[in-house]
């Protein structure tokens, strides 16, 4: 069986951290994780000590993408086959791991938990920016993303080794794009996601705005022009 | 015709918003900046093209807010453009100070808690050394 790093980024998520956590440790102890905290300002790190969770804990803010790749790092360094994202506040539930799994097993480099595969995707505003997005992977790359904002991915060793040392490489939907241009595998596998219980969204309106502009220009404009470096292997590390 | 944008200027501006670009997506190709870096670029390259090429609005904004020239409000937008990507720059700067800071002290404070756990585990080993000197 591949080994599986399960990464839970966590930025002020003292409410929801111990139900997630918990719930993997209680009914999926065969998998291994890590929370990386994103420099929390309310009690998340305290919690995870207080609870003796597997724990990375960003002295500063490094934003999401700063945050998973510390996971991913850490999941290159102590030779994981490949490695998944699970938000913090519960969203992503962990039943679906396994046929995510498998479909990573069956030659996928990259494997994304989607809610629209077959279901239909609702014609709402809050997915408006969704509908934009797959409707650009499609105009360059061909191919149809159904959920391209889905946090919910899991990555073979070679895709989370270049995830790990490449800037550029956030977990959004540029990138998978990008890596689709440049010859990823990339599958759906049709999921449920939890509504949110505790906190907020991190997106209002003025950062809604912000983050279509980065994926727009990202997809339709910078991509064409990136350079896939596949050579570069992990570099050794010795403390 | 002498207080329209000049044409020879106009086609500078046009070089340098090529410029620009050519230069800005060359450092991301060679992963040299992020991506969120280089939308104010791509968007003063915009501004200077769409200027260079449509100089029409300029001439009708420039005669409505009273200057003598047009090329001077593309001075002055150039001047404004580039202050709010200074300020944005310095607010960044700052804020990387402290967190570069915040760093420093976690990486030393970690190094000096490692440190004084070593130490009690060595002092018996170096106690018992230091009579066998003396005989």
């Amino acid at each position: 069986m591949l080994k599986l790093l399960i990464v839970i980024p966590a930025y002020n998520e003292a409410e929801s951290i111990t139900r997630v956590v918990d719930d993997l440790i209680q009914n999926y102890p065969q998998y291994d994780y890590v929370v990386v905290n994103d420099g929390s300002r309310d009690k998340t790190a305290a919690i995870c000590r207080a609870k003796g969770y597997h724990l990375i804990d960003l002295p500063v803010n490094l934003g999401l993408a700063g945050a998973f790749q510390t996971g991913l790092r850490y999941a290159a360094e102590n030779g994981y086959d490949c490695a998944m994202q699970l938000d913090a506040d519960g969203q992503h539930l962990p039943q679906y791991i396994a046929p995510m799994l498998e479909m990573l097993e069956d030659g996928a480099d990259i494997v994304i938990g989607s809610r629209f595969v077959t279901v239909l995707k609702p014609r709402t505003l809050r997915m408006l920016g969704s509908y934009l997005i797959s409707w650009a992977i499609r105009l360059t790359t061909g191919r149809a993303i159904c959920d391209p904002t889905s946090g919910m991915r899991m990555f073979n060793r070679r895709l989370l080794e270049e995830f790990a040392q490449n800037p550029n490489y956030g977990p959004e939907p540029d990138t998978i794009s990008y890596l689709i241009k440049n010859g990823a595998v990339v599958k759906e596998l049709q999921v449920e996601m939890a509504e949110r219980t505790a906190g907020q969204s991190y997106l209002n309106f003025a950062r809604s705005v912000q983050y279509m502009i980065k994926m727009g220009l990202s997809i339709l404009l910078i991509q064409w022009f990136r350079k896939r470096d596949t050579v570069t292997p992990y570099p050794e590390r010795s403390l | 015709m002498d207080t329209m944008i000049p044409l020879v200027l106009r086609a500078l501006l046009i070089l340098g918003s090529f410029c620009t670009l050519v230069f800005i997506l060359k450092r991301v190709r060679h992963a040299k900046m992020q991506i969120e870096d280089t939308i104010f670029w791509i968007f003063f390259s915009a501004l200077l093209l769409f200027i260079s090429v449509f100089p029409g609005l300029l001439y009708w904004a420039s005669d409505l807010l009273g200057f003598v020239s047009p090329i001077n409000l593309v001075y002055l937008l150039i001047i404004f453009v580039l202050l709010m990507h200074q300020f944005s720059l310095t607010e960044r700067l700052s804020l990387m100070d402290v967190k570069l800071r915040t760093l420093a002290q976690r990486v030393a404070l970690n190094q000096e808690k490692l440190d004084s756990d070593r130490k009690p585990a060595e002092e018996p080993k170096a106690e018992p050394s230091q009579p066998q000197e003396k005989d």
